[in-house]
Formats: C-alpha cells, sequence, structure tokens
C-alpha cells in the first residue's frame, strides 16, 4: 500500500512537470529540454535553505520560484532568437550547464554526494510525514497547477501561444508580441518546474544531481510528446503511464539491471512512433512536383 | 605553456572532424542529427569487438566496423528519415525523431556491451616522445596525422569531385537545385554516407585515447554542435577556427579554474556568441538565429 501511494506521489510531481512543459512545448512551440534543470534549481534551492539556515517553507518556496523564474527570463531573453531546432540544441546546452553547476560547484551544492536529511514538507505547524497526507498535498499543488495553465492556456495570451506555434510571423503582423509572449511562457513554465522540484526534494528527503540529468528532461518531454501537445489530460495520462511503466516491466520479470535499459529503449521507441504518427500526410503540390524531378 | 599548445592542436583536430563529418549530414538533411553520436561510440565498440574479441588485425577491424556503421546509418535514412521528409516534417521533429533514436541505439549498444568502461589499447602505454621539451605520444601523432590526411581527402571530395559538387549545391539551396536536376535523395545518401565514414574513424580515435563508454559519443557531438554553430554553419575553414576557438578556451580553463568545468564552458561561450555574434565567424546570415 506504501508503494502505491509511492507512486501516485510521483504520478502528481510529474504531471506539473509535464504540464508546465507542456505550456511551452506544446502551447507556445518551443521544445524545451531545459526542463530537469529547472526542476533542480528548485530542488536544490529549497534543499540548501532548509537545511544550511533551517528556515521555513514559506520563505523557500518564492524564492525557489522566484530564483527559477530570474533564471529562466535571463535564458529565455537569449534563447527566442534561436528557433527550431536551434532553440533546441540551446535548451539542452543550457541544462548540461546547470547539471554541470550542480555537480561541480562542490563548496555550496556538495557535488556528486548530494544533501541528504531535508526536513519532511511543514506548512503552519503541520507536518506531512505520512505518505497519505503527502500524497493529498501533492494532488492539490497538482490540481491548483492543472487549473492554472488550463486557465492560461484558455485566456488571450494562451490564444497568442496558440497562435504563434503555428505562424510566428503572422502572429507577429497581427500585431501581437510574440517575443514577449515567448519569454512570458517560458518563465511561468520554469517558475512551475521549480515547484514541482520543492515538493520533490521535501519528498524524498535526499536530493543529488542526478536526478537532474538530461535523461529527465528528455523523459519529461517524452511525456508531453506521447500526451499530446495541446492537451493537459492527454499529459496527466501519459505521465502515469511511464511512471508506472517500470513496474510493469518488473512485474512481467525483467532484471533491475536490464530493466532501466528497457525503460529507456521504451520512451525512445515511443518518441518516434508518436512523432512519426504526428506528422500530416499533407499532399503538397509543389512536393508532388519535386518528387517528379526526384525520380 | 607550450604543452598546452601542443594538447589544444590535437584536441582541435578531433573536434574538426567529429564537426565536419556532422556538419556534411546536416547540411543536406537540413536538421540536427542526433543519432550521428550513436556513430561516434559504435565505431570504437565494434573495434573493441572485433580486435579483442575476435583477434582481427586492427586495419581489417577499422575498415568493417567503418563498413557497418555506413550500412547501418543508410539504412536510418531510408527507411526512418526519408519517409519524414517525403511527410514534410518541421525540423523539429526530425530532431526529436533523432533524440528518440539515439535513446533507443544508445540503450541497445549498453545492453550489449555493458555499462562498465571498455578499452581496446591492447598495445602497451609508452612514455611520450621528447621534443625541445614537450611530450608526444604515439597516439597523439597518430590522431594528428590521420586527422589531417582525412579533413584534406575530405576538403578533396567535397571541392573537385562531382557528387560533392552536388552536395554544396544541395545543402545551399536544395529547392534551386532540385529545379537544376541534382537529386536530393543521392546527395543525402551520399553526404550520411561519407559523414558517417569520418565520423567512426573520429570515433575510433577517441576510444582508443579515453576508452569505451555507451555514452562516448553524445559529449562529443554536443562539442561538435557548438563548434558548428559558433562557426557560422559556414565552410571547412571556418570549423577548423572554431574548433580550435572552443579548444583553446576548454584548455585555459582546464589551466587556470579545473577541468571539471571544461564541459559547461563550451556552452557558455555558444551562448556569448548567440547574444553577441549570432551569425557565427563565417557571419553568413541564417534564418534560425534572428528576430
Amino acid at each position: 500500500m506504501e508503494y502505491v501511494l509511492h507512486l501516485a506521489i510521483l504520478i502528481c510531481i510529474y504531471t506539473i512537470l509535464a504540464q508546465s512543459l507542456s505550456l511551452v512545448a506544446g502551447y507556445s512551440g518551443q521544445m524545451s529540454l531545459a526542463h530537469a534543470g529547472f526542476y533542480g534549481i528548485g530542488a536544490y534551492v529549497t534543499a540548501l535553505l532548509s537545511v544550511n539556515y533551517d528556515s521555513s517553507l514559506l520563505i523557500n518556496l518564492p524564492v525557489a520560484m522566484l530564483l527559477s523564474g530570474i533564471i529562466a527570463l535571463l535564458i529565455s531573453a537569449l534563447a527566442v532568437r534561436a528557433i527550431d531546432d536551434f532553440f533546441i540544441f540551446i535548451t539542452l546546452g543550457i541544462q548540461i550547464v546547470i547539471y554541470s553547476i550542480m555537480n561541480n560547484w562542490q563548496d555550496v551544492t556538495n557535488g556528486p554526494l548530494g544533501i541528504p536529511d531535508i526536513p519532511p514538507f511543514t506548512i503552519f505547524g503541520f507536518t506531512f510525514n505520512s505518505k497519505l497526507s503527502f500524497l493529498l498535498l501533492a494532488a492539490l499543488f497538482a490540481a491548483v497547477v492543472w487549473f492554472l495553465i488550463s486557465n492560461i492556456t484558455k485566456s488571450p495570451f494562451g490564444r497568442i501561444l496558440r497562435a504563434l506555434s503555428e505562424d510566428e510571423i503572422y502572429t507577429k503582423s497581427l500585431g501581437k508580441n510574440v517575443v514577449r509572449a515567448k519569454v512570458i511562457s517560458f518563465v511561468i513554465s520554469a517558475m512551475i518546474a521549480s515547484l514541482a522540484g520543492v515538493i520533490y526534494a521535501h519528498y524524498v528527503s535526499y536530493i543529488d544531481p542526478s536526478s537532474f540529468t538530461i535523461d529527465e528532461s528528455i523523459f519529461i518531454l517524452c511525456i508531453v510528446i506521447i500526451g499530446g501537445m495541446h492537451n493537459l489530460r492527454g499529459v496527466f495520462y501519459a505521465a502515469s503511464l511511464l511512471v508506472l511503466l517500470p513496474e510493469f516491466f518488473r512485474f512481467i520479470g525483467l532484471p533491475s539491471t536490464i530493466a532501466a535499459n528497457m525503460r529507456q529503449i521504451f520512451y525512445g521507441i515511443a518518441l518516434i512512433i508518436v512523432i512519426y504518427n504526428n506528422t500530416a500526410r499533407r499532399i503538397d503540390h509543389v512536393k508532388v512536383l519535386e518528387q517528379g524531378i526526384r525520380r | 605553456m607550450l604543452q598546452i599548445v601542443l594538447n589544444i592542436i590535437v584536441l582541435s583536430i578531433v573536434y574538426a572532424l567529429i564537426a565536419i563529418s556532422f556538419r556534411v549530414t546536416q547540411g543536406v538533411l537540413r536538421f540536427f542529427n542526433i543519432a550521428h553520436a550513436i556513430v561516434l561510440t559504435l565505431g570504437g565498440y565494434l573495434v573493441y569487438e572485433m580486435t579483442i574479441q575476435c583477434a582481427w588485425p586492427l586495419s581489417l577491424a577499422v575498415l568493417a566496423s567503418i563498413l557497418i556503421t555506413v550500412l547501418l546509418m543508410l539504412l536510418i535514412d531510408h527507411f526512418l528519415y526519408r519517409p519524414l521528409r517525403l511527410r514534410n516534417a518541421a525540423n523539429w521533429q526530425l530532431m526529436l525523431v533523432s533524440l528518440g533514436l539515439y535513446v533507443l541505439l544508445q540503450n541497445i549498444v549498453s545492453l550489449i556491451w555493458g555499462d562498465s568502461t571498455l578499452s581496446f589499447r591492447f598495445w602497451e602505454i609508452k612514455e611520450g616522445h621528447m621534443f625541445y621539451g614537450l611530450y608526444i605520444n604515439d597516439l597523439e601523432i597518430v590522431t594528428v596525422c590521420s586527422g589531417f590526411l582525412l579533413l584534406c581527402l575530405f576538403w578533396l571530395f567535397i571541392e573537385k569531385t562531382n557528387v560533392g559538387m552536388k552536395i554544396k549545391a544541395v545543402s545551399s539551396n536544395y529547392e534551386l537545385s532540385s529545379i537544376l536536376a541534382i537529386s536530393e535523395e543521392n546527395a543525402v545518401k551520399w553526404s550520411v554516407g561519407i559523414g558517417t565514414a569520418l565520423a567512426t574513424c573520429a570515433g575510433i580515435l577517441i576510444a582508443a585515447d579515453t576508452d569505451l563508454s555507451p555514452t562516448l559519443g553524445f559529449n562529443w557531438l554536443l562539442y561538435a554542435i557548438v563548434v558548428i554553430i559558433i562557426s557560422g554553419m559556414g565552410k571547412i575553414r571556418h570549423i577548423l577556427l572554431g574548433a580550435l576557438l572552443l579548444a583553446t578556451f576548454q584548455h585555459l580553463v582546464a589551466y587556470y579554474l579545473d577541468s571539471k568545468w571544461m564541459n559547461s564552458v563550451a556552452y557558455i561561450i555558444l551562448i556569448i556568441f548567440l547574444f553577441f555574434c549570432p551569425s557565427g565567424i563565417s557571419r553568413k546570415r541564417i534564418k534560425k538565429v534572428d528576430l
């Protein structure tokens, strides 16, 4: 039973992460691979503050979200200059820089050894010690985030995001500030990702850089792509599926050494198949002519 | 200090080799083919398998592994990328497909050969030769010489042969070249073949120096992409300059700060370039980095 609760908490955390990424990757069409970095910033800020200064969560949570937002603002002011596959590569680079700082700045982050003994989630004197109470907390956060993002995407601002993901230049010609919309959506998404990091750090009570690698970023992007780019409910189902998948592999009796690889192989295949099916079979008349020439 | 200059030259030759092998496929395919990284890894592992496990001579093993990787990438291009191209897939979709493919193949490699580091170094590690107070070992000499030779051969191929000119034509303007009846598919096949062969050679040279692990290819490919972006998607000489610049910065950081920051300094250079000089060394305007 404890284990089922643990899985449910993980599903909540990954739903928050993937839905916040879907605001950037799905609605505004910027495939970001830096999401695990912001998740890690949230986790590290709250862990360092509560271990070193014993500060309360009412301070940690805003500080983590604000710091992550500021870093996202700086990064996105730069990264919006690039589009398409260049943007993906730049966010990948940023992810590696953030990971490298967590791993190498040993005076502050304790390097690969990680930060142990993070106190449990305590707010207004109530400590979320048991798994069940923590699940309720995580589910509450997930619901708030879901509500928030679905409202953002239905608002006029959400319509600008949708429009620019389809045709950026056309949206610009309608007098909408495309760059500002991109930056704002990136910052909001990074702040929500750091919220997930805060929850994660207080839940597992021990964090190290290996939870925030590029593989984690690919995993979160995989959830968004499998769940559907403009579909928050689909993202939730995909998060549940991909979190429960390793359990399925364990159930059919794969040894744990192979299971990790099999999981990643599954993500890879899923990514290929889903994108392959997403590419529309459009009849493009210029392309038909071109194919005649190619033969 | 001269020793650092020597190390920079060795490193930048390797960077240039990978960057050019990636650039020739990227120009024609028009997206960042992340699956190129697995070629670097696989080249090393295949040589390991053939020399250590099957006791083949090294030259035969190198040739066979080049053949296998080229065949693999051509098959991938034919059965995965070509249908996507015909379906008008966007660049980011193709890049994510190649990322998924990389994850798939890298995990297959680590299932077959395991995650621990392997080495196909059957020669003894000797102390390097001394030249005027500089140490250089045999492997570095081999790396520099063969890297230089491969770059010259590649330059001759791309500038002097008919196929090379067609690759250049397609990568500079594929619409115009299809009007001139230059087959895009042929150009793609040739450039993928040449690029993969070069990358396999680079992968074997790296593996001989630093030993094998399944994630070897990814890190080196990322450096190569940084080199390509700071060189501004330019010609071979721009890529050489970019490789030299990146290797210099990395070695200076390793010398003055710590070698653990070599990884992140590459991206910091990338960010600096994108901010102050988005068109890179070649100053060629590309549509992807503007606004």
